[in-house]
C-alpha cells in the first residue's frame, strides 16, 4: 500500500509539495520554539552538573550578586564536619569593558579567594582553561585575571594582553571556555581586587562556596550548616532601588538563572553585611539541585507559553493539510470509485488515504525537524554569547512523531468521506 | 443448478427487480419489475434503447448497487440478501468490470493497472507474471510499462479487460466496452473477450448499443422501459 500511496503523492507533485511545506514550516517552528526552553535547561544542566559544591547565600537573594554575608563566618563554616574547603566569593558587575558598556551579554567580576581556590578539588573555571593558566595563590594582590573565550573574542585580546574594566587595566593570564552561557560571563580576579572594584567591605562576602569531603552527602552538610547558623541569619534579602532596577533592566531570565554570575552592586559606598537578627530565617544553603529546581519552574512557565505559540502554528498547518487532502480526495472520487469497482473495500480506500497523509506527515516531520535543527545551530553560531538554543534528540523525535499523527488526523475526515462514497456514484460521475 | 439438462444452465436469476432513482422530488423508475435469466459460460448481450435501464441492471448484477425490491442470485448465491460487506467481498472475488471509458488509473503503468485489484493485499511475483501473461494474450506484450495516456483507446480497453480477468472471476461485466472505439478496435475487443471466455470459462455479460458484434451462439437480452422485451 505504501508504495502505491507514495506514487500517488508523486503524481501530484505541486499539491504534495505545498502540503509538505505547510507541515515543514509548522514543525520547524515547533522545534525552534521548544529549543529555547531546552536550551535554557541544557545550559542549566551543563552549569550545575559541573558544580559539585554548595552555595551559601543570603536567604531570598536570587543570585549571589545581591547577597551579602559576614566574612567571619568563614572560620565557622570550615569547622563544620565533612567540609573540605570553604571558598569565599565576591561578585561585582563589570560596567565598562574596554570602554564598552557590558549589558548584553552582561559581564561580572568574580573575586576568588585564590589560596582556597588552590585547595578546591574541582573548580569549574580551572578545569576549562583553554589558553594560559588559571589563577593561583601567587596571583594575590596582582591585577591578573582569567577571562572566557567569549570575552576574549569580543574584545580581540588574548593571554598577555590587558583588559580595561571599569578603569582598571587587568592583565590576562588565562582563558577558559566552559561553553555555558551563564558561566562564561565571569572575569576572574583576586577577591581583594573584586572588593575594591565592587566596593564590598573586607568584612563582607557575597557567598561561600563549600566543597564537601569525598562521599559526604550535600543534605548532611546543609543540615549541619543550618544548625550552626540558626537564628543568626543575616535577614532576608530586600532589593534596594538600584538592585531592583538592575534586575528589571536586564534579561530577567539570564539573571535569575546565573548562579555564579553576579557581582556586588556598585551603589555608592561600601556595602555592609546585613545585621544579624536573631529569630529570622537562617541562611540559605543551595545545592545544585536547588538551583535546577528554580530553573525548572521558570522553564515550565516558558514551556506553557511556547506550547500556546506552537498550537497556533500547528493549527494553521493542520487546516492546511485537511484542505489539501480534502481537495485531493474530491478530485479523485472517480479514482476511488474505480478502485472500489475493482474490489477494493472501504477499509482499503481508507488505508490508502491514511498512508498518503501519513507519508506527508512523515515527510513534513523529517524536513521540519531537520530545518529546525539547522536553524538552532545557525542561531547559536550567529550569537554564541547571547543565546543558546538546544534541539534535543528527544524533541526532534517527538516532533517527527507528532507530525505523522498530525498528517494522519488531517487525512482522516477526507478519507472517511471517500470511503463512504458508493462506487456507483463515482462511476456515474466519470 | 436448477436446470442441468441444458448445455448452459442459468447462472444469473433476476426476478421482479425494481430500481428507482430519486433525485430530489423526481423519481426515475429505471427497472420496473424485471425478470430474466442469463446462462453460464456464454457471451451474453443486454441491448435496448438509451435510458432503458441496461446499465442499471448490470451494476445490480455486479453488486455495485442494490435493487429496491426483487431478487437476484448469481451462481445460486442470493445477492440481494448480502450485507454491505458481503457484497464488497462478492465484488472483490467474483466480478470483473469493464467500463465504457476504461477507467484506468493515469499514474500507473499497464501492468500495475492490471494489478490494481490486488494492491491492498500486496503483489506477489507470481501474480505479476500472470498479469504480464494476460496482457500478452490481449496483444500488449510490448506495452507493459506504458501509462494509459501513452496507449490508444483500444489498447486501454484491453488493459481493462486484463484487469477484469486477473482474479479469474466467475462473472465479467462490461458496460459498452467498445462504445468509444472504432469498429476495428471494437471487433478486436470482442475477439479477445471470446478467446478469454473459451480459455477461462468465464460468463461474460455485455451491455451494448451496437448489435453488429453479436454472433449466432450469443445470448441476447433486450430491455425496453425497464422491463424485458420478449420478441
Ligand atoms: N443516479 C441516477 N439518478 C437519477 N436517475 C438515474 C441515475 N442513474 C440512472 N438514472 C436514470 O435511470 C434510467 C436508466 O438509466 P441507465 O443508465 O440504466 O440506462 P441505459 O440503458 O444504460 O442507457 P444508456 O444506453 O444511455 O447508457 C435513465 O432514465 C437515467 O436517466
Ligand atoms: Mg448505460
Amino acid at each position: 500500500m505504501f508504495p502505491f500511496a507514495f506514487r500517488n503523492l508523486l503524481s501530484r507533485p505541486l499539491r504534495s509539495a505545498l502540503a509538505l511545506c505547510g507541515l515543514t514550516v509548522a514543525i520547524a517552528g515547533m522545534v525552534g520554539l521548544f529549543s529555547v526552553a531546552e536550551g535554557i535547561q541544557d545550559t542549566v544542566q551543563s552549569t550545575f552538573g559541573k558544580m559539585p559544591g554548595l552555595v551559601i547565600i543570603q536567604p531570598g537573594a536570587p543570585i549571589p550578586l545581591f547577597s551579602r554575608l559576614p566574612a567571619d563566618w568563614d572560620a565557622e563554616l570550615r569547622s563544620v564536619e565533612g567540609v573540605h574547603v570553604v571558598h569565599p566569593e565576591v561578585w561585582a558587575r563589570a560596567h565598562l569593558v574596554e570602554g564598552k558598556a557590558a549589558i548584553s551579554p552582561p559581564r561580572f567580576l568574580f573575586g576568588s579567594d585564590l589560596e582556597r581556590a588552590d585547595q578546591l578539588l574541582f573548580s569549574i573555571y580551572r578545569e576549562k582553561i583553554v589558553a594560559g593558566r588559571y589563577l593561583t595563590a601567587e596571583d594575590r594582590t596582582t591585577l591578573h585575571c582569567v577571562i572566557s573565550k567569549g570575552i576574549a573574542e569580543e574584545h580581540q585580546c588574548t593571554v598577555g594582553d590587558t583588559l580595561k574594566v571599569d578603569g582598571k587595566l587587568l592583565e590576562i593570564v588565562g582563558i577558559y571556555d566552559t561553553k555555558s552561557l551563564f558561566l562564561d560571563v565571569a572575569i576572574i580576579i583576586d577577591i581583594a581586587l573584586a572588593r575594591e572594584m565592587g566596593k564590598v567591605g573586607t568584612d563582607t562576602v557575597c557567598n561561600f562556596y563549600v566543597e564537601p569531603q569525598a562521599a559526604v552527602r550535600y543534605a548532611d552538610i546543609a543540615d549541619r550548616i543550618n544548625a550552626l547558623l540558626a537564628n543568626r541569619g543575616p535577614g532576608a534579602w530586600q532589593p534596594t532601588l538600584d538592585q531592583a532596577l538592575d534586575l528589571a533592566g536586564d534579561n530577567p531570565a539570564l539573571k535569575s538563572l546565573a548562579p555564579l554570575a553576579k557581582a556586588a552592586l556598585a551603589a555608592g559606598g561600601e556595602s555592609k553585611p546585613p545585621q544579624t537578627s536573631p529569630g529570622e530565617a537562617p541562611i540559605e544553603v543551595r545545592s545544585p539541585e536547588d538551583w535546577s529546581d528554580q530553573v525548572q519552574q521558570f522553564t515550565a512557565d516558558l514551556d506553557l507559553f511556547l506550547a500556546i505559540m506552537t498550537t497556533i502554528g500547528i493549527t494553521i498547518a493542520f487546516v492546511g493539510i485537511v484542505n489539501t487532502m480534502l481537495m485531493s480526495v474530491s478530485e479523485r472520487i472517480i479514482e476511488f470509485g474505480i478502485l472500489k469497482a475493482n474490489g477494493w473495500s472501504s477499509g482499503n480506500v481508507l488505508t490508502l488515504i491514511g498512508c498518503e497523509s501519513a507519508l506527508l506527515g512523515l515527510g513534513g516531520g523529517v524536513l521540519g525537524a531537520f530545518v529546525g535543527w539547522v536553524a538552532t545551530h545557525a542561531v547559536n553560531a550567529r550569537f554564541p554569547t547571547r543565546i543558546h538554543l538546544y534541539a534535543s534528540p528527544k524533541l526532534l523525535v517527538a516532533s517527527l512523531l507528532f507530525s505523522c499523527v498530525l498528517g494522519m488526523l488531517a487525512g482522516l475526515y477526507p478519507a472517511l468521506r471517500a470511503a463512504r462514497m458508493a462506487p456507483m456514484e463515482a462511476i456515474r460521475r466519470g | 443448478m436448477a436446470d442441468a439438462s441444458t448445455a448452459n444452465p442459468p447462472c444469473i436469476n433476476v426476478s421482479n427487480v425494481v430500481k428507482t432513482y430519486r433525485r430530489g422530488v423526481d423519481e426515475v423508475r429505471a427497472l420496473r419489475g424485471l425478470t430474466c435469466q442469463i446462462p453460464q459460460g456464454r457471451l451474453s448481450f443486454i441491448v435496448g434503447p438509451s435510458g432503458s435501464g441496461k446499465s442499471s441492471l448490470l451494476y445490480l448484477l455486479g453488486g455495485l448497487d442494490r435493487p429496491d425490491s426483487g431478487d437476484i442470485s448469481v451462481f445460486g448465491r442470493p445477492l440481494t440478501e448480502f450485507t454491505h460487506r458481503e457484497r464488497d467481498e462478492f465484488r472483490r472475488r467474483e466480478v470483473g468490470f469493464i467500463f465504457q471509458n476504461f477507467n484506468l488509473l493515469g499514474n500507473l503503468s499497464a501492468v500495475d493497472n492490471v494489478l490494481v485489484p490486488f494492491l491492498p493485499q500486496g503483489i506477489s511475483a507470481d501474480l505479476r507474471r500472470q498479469a504480464v501473461e494476460l496482457l500478452t494474450q490481449v496483444g500488449l506484450a510490448k506495452r507493459l510499462d506504458h501509462r494509459p495516456n501513452q496507449l490508444s483507446g483500444g489498447e486501454q480497453q484491453r488493459v481493462a479487460i486484463a484487469r477484469a480477468l486477473l482474479k479469474r472471476p466467475l462473472l465479467v461485466l462490461g458496460d459498452e466496452p467498445t462504445g468509444e472505439l472504432d469498429s476495428t478496435s471494437g471487433a478486436e475487443i470482442y475477439r479477445h473477450l471470446r478467446q478469454l471466455r473459451d480459455q477461462h470459462g468465464s460468463t461474460i455479460v455485455v451491455v451494448t448499443h451496437d448489435r453488429s458484434h453479436i454472433e449466432p451462439g450469443d445470448f441476447v437480452l433486450t430491455i425496453r422501459d425497464g422491463t424485458l422485451k420478449t420478441d
